[in-house]
């Protein structure tokens, strides 16, 4: 359809497609559109594949093509075959609907180069609701689309750089983890068959002083076997509470294995040591407690075993004070047989800086150790 | 006098498991069978008859115990005690066992487990304290340790 013999008034924009008529010259509208920098042509959709009727020097400005190059054109000419499918059918999908559009495109020049066109396409129409035209706009766009392009390049290289190296991390985490716990499972293990083959070699012993020194030697291998299990199934790895070890050293050697007739008073406030103390103070504490059982109450000039055991901690002022006493037999009957044992006691004491005090409580005996425990531990116990 | 347990030890360390053995019986209780794989266990709970079950979580054929737990609880043959240096390895439900003895343990830490579970097995729930060292499940936290 010839859309010259339609009845349409000629207004100014009907005008532009001839760019000597008269008419449009004299419309300020029209020549603000000529002159402007930003790029615009006008299709009529009423002519066979709605060609471009008219195009503004912008246009043939970015586009490099001359005048009659163009009009008369429909302006896909621009597409090439870089030019996103998707974007095109955006385009069509708006001309079929007569809707609005706006898309960004990669067109292409006359010389063969590319530019990002972010194009916006409107249809007008008239009082009638009939189409007459459609007014593009195109704004050359390359600019911000290499920095959007090369700012998503940055961030997909930086996310894969961070997820490399989160992969790398996890799986460095994953392997120190598993040998964590295989290490840890090995010293268990270990530390229960040092256990397991001191009591088969005791059982094979019948002479009485030896089978005792296994037994001593046994209740010290337990002792760091139990500080092991405590640390380990506990949240906190660096800390290490002594009280709690205390209780579990007294129900074991006192209540399991069954000397009744001993009774244990435990004034045991939660004392927690740094992991690196745990082994030296656990030592010591049963040191102290087994001796206090094995030589305290062996002979009562009365001929009676039972007695009392008391364990006593607490932490004033940085310190931790560790109280054993006994009412047994006293120092006289204890100091010679535990030579090796008080030797061990002083040399622990020593690495730990401790103060030791042996008292002749009469009946029995006490021992005082005072460890320095650095400020910043006290108040943590839970 | 509490009639004395049968016990079926499942340990892959020859060690432990012989040492395990003394202990049981001189604690008065027979040892019924020792299994060191997950398929020796299934054998030796087909084939005996005990009361409890030493298992632990690591066997020759891997980290099995559960499975062997889970296969006793279906039998329905006897109660479970984990024995393992490893007891986060453990589920939630402990498929079904009482609890945990935590390697490394004492002499005399297991000698109280085991009257402990004497007293809980044979006269539950049991009247002594829980031992050092054993930790129950949460099912049987409930029923033998409802104050704990």
């Amino acid at each position: 359809m010839d859309w010259k013999r339609t009845r349409e008034p000629a207004d100014a924009w009907h005008m532009t497609d001839d760019l000597h008529v008269e008419h449009g010259k004299g419309d300020p509208f029209a020549a603000a559109i000529r002159a402007t920098r930003m790029s615009m042509i006008i299709t009529d959709p009423r002519q066979q594949d709605n060609p471009i009727v008219f195009a503004n020097d912008a246009f043939l400005r970015l586009t490099g093509y001359e005048r009659q190059e163009v009009i008369g054109r429909n302006c896909r000419f621009l597409q090439g075959p870089k030019t996103d499918k998707e974007a095109i059918g955006q385009l069509r999908k708006a001309i079929e609907e007569v809707a609005d559009v706006s898309v960004d495109i990669l067109n292409y020049r006359k010389d063969g180069s590319t530019f990002w066109n972010a194009l916006y396409i409107s249809p007008v129409s008239n009082d009638r609701g009939e189409l007459l035209f459609y007014f593009a706009s195109q704004l050359d766009v390359s600019d911000r689309k290499r920095s959007e392009r090369r700012i998503t390049a940055d961030k997909e290289r930086f996310e894969k750089a961070v997820q490399d190296r989160t992969r790398e991390l996890e799986a460095a985490l994953e392997a120190q983890t598993t040998l964590l716990h295989e290490v840890d499972h090995r010293v268990k293990n270990n530390l229960q068959m040092i256990s397991s083959l001191i009591l088969m070699q005791r059982r094979t012993i019948t002479d009485e002083a030896a089978r005792q020194s296994l037994t001593t030697t046994l209740e010290r291998i337990e002792a760091l076997s139990t500080v092991h299990r405590r640390l380990y199934q506990s949240k906190d790895v660096s800390r290490f509470d002594v009280s709690d070890f205390a209780r579990d050293l007294i129900s074991d050697l006192v209540t399991a294995s069954g000397r009744t007739h001993i009774n244990s008073r435990l004034d045991l406030e939660p004392v927690i040591i740094p992991a690196e103390k745990a082994t030296p103070v656990a030592l010591i504490v049963n040191e102290l407690v087994t001796n206090a059982l094995k030589h305290a109450f062996k002979e009562h000039p009365d001929g009676a075993t039972a007695g009392h055991i008391g364990v006593r901690m607490s932490q004033p002022d940085g310190h931790l004070n560790i109280e054993v006493s006994d009412d047994g037999v006293g120092m006289a009957g204890t100091v010679a047989e535990t030579s090796f044992g008080m030797r061990l006691i002083k040399s622990l004491a020593r690495q730990l800086h401790a103060e030791v005090e042996w008292d002749d409580a009469a009946p029995g005996t006490r021992v005082v150790i005072s460890i320095p425990n650095e400020p910043q531990h006290r108040g943590n116990a839970s | 006098m509490i009639e004395p347990l049968k016990v079926l030890i499942v340990e892959d360390e020859a060690l432990l498991a012989m040492e395990l053995e003394s202990l049981v019986e001189e604690a008065g209780h027979s040892v019924v069978g020792w299994a060191t794989s997950s398929d020796e266990a299934r054998r030796a709970v087909d084939t005996t008859e005990a009361d409890i079950a030493f298992v632990d979580i690591h066997l020759t054929d891997g980290p099995t115990g559960v499975d062997v737990a889970r296969y006793i609880g279906e039998k329905k043959k006897s109660m479970v005690v984990f024995m393992t240096a490893n007891p986060k390895r453990i589920p939630d439900h402990f498929a079904g066992a009482i609890g945990v003895i935590a390697k490394p343990y004492t002499m005399n830490g297991l000698l109280s487990s085991l009257r402990y579970l004497q007293e809980g097995v044979r006269r539950p729930p049991p009247k002594s304290a829980l031992p050092a060292g054993f930790t129950l499940s949460p099912a049987f936290q409930i029923v033998w340790a409802p104050t704990a």
